[in-house]
């Protein structure tokens, strides 16, 4: 039982050789690449889709901020399939893995990061002092604010992590439930399919959310050194 | 959060001057103060760590 309910985690391998490179790469082939000035209506929904989440999410920055623009796209759109994806039964995802999501977040964080402190310095560095701080409190307020900032490539993978390994597991662990309690008690099996289907409606929600909590929160530490 | 106009309002004098906790250039120097004095803590440290004698051997 323990193995089974771990194994959809494992890397994928087909005849000895890894996938997990095909597996990544999928979600983009369900993006295709516009060709004509008026598209068909796959591309014209999705071109749709991008500029209302662009438009949103672009708002709060300046003309630096926006140069991001295309990075940001892709990431809230990789993150969100990958994630909808996952939820196909027997699929493999992606944002379980903590290695993928590190990989993803630390060079976001330290690209916001390093441009705050190569385009304004003392900002940045005023950043790890809040305003009107009393003097005592002052040497350990420094050492909680560094520990914050370097705290925030962390908290951004696994929070993505926890949520969607989290929702996996309880899926497979309630399917189990349910298929094991037919034999026992019809009733309560169909009461654990209800629950099973509205944990997967959550399921679908929670896809969608943490690739834009991912997206917001990349936007908002680069929102705080543009 | 920052207010670059506090600069011009807030009058400090002496070492307060450089090191208060509304100005932008006073909370820098804090915050490098801060990271130097950790840095000097743990270089003492270390020296004194390499520099305990040994244990005579009887």
């Amino acid at each position: 039982m323990n193995e089974n309910l771990f194994a959809s985690f494992a890397a994928p391998s087909m005849m000895g050789l890894p996938i997990v490179v095909l597996i990544v790469m999928f979600p983009s082939v369900l993006f295709p690449t516009p060709s004509r000035l008026i598209n068909n209506r796959l591309i014209s929904i999705q071109q749709w889709l991008i500029q209302l989440t662009s438009k949103q999410m672009l708002a709060i920055h300046n003309q630096k901020g926006r140069t991001w623009a295309l990075m940001l796209m892709s990431l809230i759109l990789f993150i969100g399939s990958t994630n909808l994806l996952g939820l196909l039964p027997h699929s493999f995802t992606p944002t379980t893995q903590l290695s993928m999501n590190l990989g993803m977040a630390i060079p976001l964080w330290a690209g916001t990061v390093i441009t705050g402190f190569r385009y304004k310095t003392k900002v940045s560095l005023a950043h790890f002092l809040p305003q009107g701080t009393p003097l005592p409190l002052i040497p350990m307020l420094v050492v909680i604010e560094t520990i914050s900032l370097l705290i925030q490539p962390m908290a951004l993978a696994v929070r993505l992590t926890a949520n969607i390994t989290a929702g996996h597991l309880l899926i497979h662990l309630i399917g189990g439930a349910t298929l094991a309690l037919i034999n026992i008690s019809v009733t309560t099996a169909f009461i654990t399919f209800i629950i099973l289907i509205l944990l997967t409606i959550l399921e679908f929600a929670v896809a969608l959310i943490q690739a834009y909590v991912f997206t917001l929160l990349v936007s908002l530490y680069l929102h705080d050194n543009t | 959060m920052t207010n670059p106009e506090m600069d011009a309002q807030v009058h400090f004098t002496d070492i307060k001057k450089h090191f208060n906790s509304y100005t932008l250039t006073s909370r820098m120097n804090w915050v490098l103060a801060t990271y130097e004095g950790i840095a000097l803590m743990i270089l003492y440290f270390k020296l004194r760590s390499t520099k305990a004698p040994t244990v005579k051997a009887t």
